[in-house]
C-alpha cells in the first residue's frame, strides 16, 4: 500500500491466451502515480501501452499483480463496481478515438453524465464546458460522424473530461492533432492534474508531448522503465 | 440510468434506425390490426353473414308453437309472452302467426286453394322476407285491421297468371282484400304457395283460422342459439303455461353453419397468429443483430461507466419501442379498418371490445418484446468491455 499515492501498481502481468498460444505481453510493471503527476507512456508499437492503460481503467483483468487506486484494491471489485468505478473515477481517451455513431458531439459527452446520475439540467453547462477546453463548442450538436478525424479525437478528449475524473487515461490523444491543438489539450490536462487529488496518464510516441509530462516511463519487453 | 433517459436514448435509437425496423414494425402492426379486426368485428360480421344465411335454411331462425292435442284446450301465445320472449338477450325479433291450412278463393269461375297465415308486421323481417312488387304490410296497417293481402309468388302466378297484382282485389272468406304486394326473397314453395294477412284481420275475419299458436325468433348470431333455446321455456311459463309448447332448430343446418364458421375463423387467426410469431421472430433477429453491429457502442458505453444492467435495460427497452410502437400504429389501422368496414357492412364497431383489443394488443406487446428482446439484450450486458472494444 502506497503512502498518498493515487494509482500504485505493483508486479502487474498479462498474458494473453488465444488458441495457438500464449503472448506474455505485460510481464513486470511497476508504478506508482501521485496526485498533481502527469505521466508519458512510451514505446514501441505492440508493447503493451494500450494493455496497460486498459487495465488501469479495469477494461481487463491482469493476470497477476495488484492495483491499488487511492488505496483501495480495484482488483477486487465486483461487475457493478467496477462499472462505478469507471464512471466516477476515470476518463479513457481511446487510441482509436472511438465515438458513439449516428449519435450527435452533445449525445456522446452526454452519456457518462447519464450513467453518472448527473441530473439533466445540469448536463448542458457541463458539456460546454468540457467543449470549450477542447475549443469544440461550436460543434456540439454535428453529427460524430462528420468531424474530423482531429475533432473525433478532441470529442474524445472531452469526453473523458466531462465528470471531472480522478484519473484520465489517454491512449495517444494527441495522434491526429496539430501541433497547436495537442499542446492546447496538454494545457488542459497541466491545469486538471494542478488540482489536487488528479493524476493524467498519457500514451505517446510524441517526444515533444512526453516533454510536457512530469515523468516518462518506457514500455519494453514487458517492463517498465523509468525515464 | 434514470427511466426519463432510457425511454429518450431508446425512442432516439428506434427511430434514428427505423430503415432498419421497418419490416417488423409493419408485420407486428398488420398482425395486430387484423386481429382487432376480426375480434372486433366478427359479431357484426357474423349478423350479416347470418342474414345471408337465411337463404339456406334459417340457421338461426327459432319456430316454436304449441301442439294441438284433441283432449287439451287449444293454447295460445300471449302478448306479454311474445313481450318476454324479444327480451332474452341474443333475440333480435320475434313474430306471431296464426294459421288456415286450407282458404279458397274464386277467381273466374274457378276456385284456388292455398294455406293462409295471419302474420304481424315483425314477420318479415324475422323470416327475412322482403316486396317482390308492392309492399308488405307494417305495424299500421295490422293495428288497423286492414284488409289486404300479400301473395306468394307461386299462388299469384297460379291465381292471375302475372306478378303484377298490386291493388287487384280477391275474395277470401266473404271478404274483398286488396293485394298489397307480393312476396320476396327465398321463399320455399310453402311460402311461395301461401297469402298473408293481418293477424288482426285474420282473427277477426277468418273463420276456421286457428289461433295465434305459431312463434318465429329470430337469433343474432348463431353463436346464441343455444342459449336462447334454453331461456324460451322459462321465459313462456313466466306468462302463461308450456306445457303443449313445442320448439324447433334446424339443429343439422345449424352445426353446419357453425362448423364452416369455426374453420373460417381458426384459419384466420392462424394467419394471424403466424404474422406475429414471425413479428416476433423479426424483433429477435433484429435485437441479435443489433447487439453484433453495436459491439463497440456497448463496448464504449460500457467504459463511460454503463453497468450490465444499463445495457440490458437500454437493449431491452428499444425492444419494448419496437413492439409496443407497432402494436399503437396497428390498433391505429385496426380502429381505422374497423371504421372503413363498419361503414361497407352498416354497423358501428363496438367500443368496449376496441378498449379490450387495445389492452391486449399493448399487453401482447410487451410480452413480444420482452420474449424477443431479453436474450439478445442479456447478451449485450455480458460484453466484456475490451472484446467490445477491439471488436472489429
Ligand atoms: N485479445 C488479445 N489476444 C491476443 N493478443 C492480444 C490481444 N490484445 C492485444 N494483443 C497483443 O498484445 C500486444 C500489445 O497490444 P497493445 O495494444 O497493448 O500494444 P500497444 O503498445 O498499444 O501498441 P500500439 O502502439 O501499436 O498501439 C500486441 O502484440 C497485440 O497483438
Ligand atoms: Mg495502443
Amino acid at each position: 500500500m502506497a503512502n498518498g499515492a493515487l494509482i500504485s501498481v505493483s508486479n502487474l502481468a498479462k498474458i494473453y491466451a488465444n488458441g495457438v498460444g500464449t503472448i506474455p505481453v505485460l510481464q513486470k510493471v511497476n508504478l506508482k502515480i501521485f496526485p498533481g503527476e502527469m505521466v508519458a507512456v512510451m514505446g514501441p508499437s505492440g508493447s503493451g501501452k494500450s494493455t496497460l492503460l486498459f487495465i488501469l481503467g479495469l477494461f481487463l483483468h491482469p493476470t497477476r499483480g495488484s492495483y491499488h487506486l487511492a488505496g483501495e484494491d480495484v482488483l477486487k471489485l465486483d461487475r457493478t463496481a467496477q462499472a462505478e468505478f469507471r464512471r466516477r473515477r476515470v476518463g479513457f481517451v481511446f487510441q482509436s478515438c472511438d465515438l458513439l455513431e449516428n449519435s450527435t458531439v452533445y449525445e456522446n459527452l452526454e452519456f457518462p453524465l447519464i450513467y453518472a446520475g448527473v441530473d439533466r439540467r445540469e448536463r448542458p453547462a457541463r458539456i460546454l464546458a468540457a467543449l470549450e477546453q477542447v475549443n469544440l463548442e461550436h460543434r456540439i450538436h454535428h453529427a460524430s460522424n462528420h468531424l474530423s478525424g482531429g475533432e473525433r479525437q478532441r470529442v474524445a478528449v472531452a469526453r473523458a473530461l466531462v465528470n471531472q475524473p480522478q484519473v484520465i487515461l489517454a491512449d495517444e490523444p494527441t495522434g491526429q492533432l496539430d501541433r497547436s491543438h495537442s499542446h492546447l489539450i496538454m494545457d488542459h490536462f497541466a491545469e486538471i492534474v494542478k488540482k489536487a487529488e488528479t493524476a493524467v496518464v498519457v500514451v505517446t510516441h510524441d517526444p515533444e508531448i512526453a516533454g510536457r509530462c512530469t515523468r516518462v516511463c518506457s514500455l519494453d519487453d514487458g517492463i517498465l522503465y523509468e525515464g | 440510468m434514470r427511466l426519463d433517459d432510457l425511454l429518450r436514448v431508446s425512442v432516439r435509437q428506434v427511430l434514428r434506425h427505423r430503415r432498419r425496423y421497418l419490416g417488423v414494425v409493419l408485420a407486428i402492426a398488420l398482425g395486430v390490426a387484423g386481429f382487432m379486426l376480426v375480434m372486433t368485428m366478427s359479431r357484426d360480421f357474423k349478423k350479416n353473414f347470418n342474414r345471408d344465411l337465411n337463404l339456406i335454411g334459417g340457421a338461426t331462425i327459432i319456430r316454436m308453437y304449441f301442439e294441438d292435442l284433441p283432449d287439451h284446450r287449444p293454447q295460445w301465445f300471449r302478448t306479454e309472452t311474445l313481450a318476454g320472449l324479444r327480451r332474452i338477450p341474443g333475440v333480435t325479433d320475434a313474430s306471431l302467426v296464426a294459421l288456415a291450412g286450407s282458404a279458397r278463393t274464386n277467381w273466374r269461375t274457378r276456385q284456388y286453394y292455398f294455406s293462409l297465415l295471419g302474420v304481424d308486421d315483425s314477420f318479415w323481417e324475422v323470416r327475412g322476407l322482403w316486396p317482390l312488387k308492392g309492399q308488405l304490410f307494417h305495424d299500421a296497417d295490422v293495428e288497423a285491421r286492414k284488409r289486404e293481402v300479400v301473395l306468394g309468388t307461386e299462388l299469384a302466378r297460379r291465381i292471375f297468371g302475372s306478378q303484377e297484382v298490386e291493388g287487384r282485389y280477391m275474395e277470401i272468406d266473404h271478404d274483398l282484400y286488396r293485394v298489397s304486394g307480393l312476396l320476396g326473397g327465398i321463399t320455399d314453395s310453402s311460402l311461395a304457395n301461401s297469402a298473408f294477412i293481418p293477424l288482426t284481420t285474420a282473427q277477426d275475419r277468418v273463420s276456421g283460422i286457428s289461433l295465434p299458436n305459431r312463434l318465429y325468433l329470430r337469433v343474432l348470431t348463431w353463436d346464441d342459439v343455444d342459449r336462447v333455446v334454453a331461456a324460451v321455456p322459462a321465459a313462456v311459463s313466466a306468462h302463461q303455461s308450456a306445457d303443449l309448447l313445442r320448439v324447433e332448430v334446424s339443429w343439422e343446418a345449424l352445426k353446419r353453419v357453425k362448423h364452416v364458421a369455426w374453420w373460417v375463423e381458426f384459419f384466420i387467426y392462424l394467419a394471424l397468429s403466424a404474422t406475429l410469431i414471425l413479428g416476433g421472430f423479426g424483433i429477435w433477429n433484429v435485437m441479435m443483430a443489433a447487439v453484433r453491429s453495436r459491439t463497440r457502442e456497448i463496448g464504449l458505453k460500457k467504459a463511460m461507466g454503463a453497468e450490465d444492467r444499463d445495457i440490458l435495460a437500454q437493449f431491452l427497452s428499444e425492444a419494448l419501442c419496437l413492439s409496443v410502437g407497432s402494436a399503437i400504429l396497428g390498433v391505429a389501422l385496426g380502429r381505422l379498418a374497423m371504421e372503413v368496414m363498419g361503414y361497407f357492412i352498416g354497423s358501428s364497431p363496438p367500443l368496449d371490445l376496441f378498449l379490450i383489443c387495445l389492452a391486449l394488443g399493448l399487453l401482447f406487446a410487451v410480452f413480444l418484446g420482452v420474449g424477443a428482446g431479453l436474450y439478445p439484450s442479456i447478451q449485450a450486458s455480458r460484453m466484456e468491455v475490451v472484446s467490445a472494444i477491439r471488436y472489429e
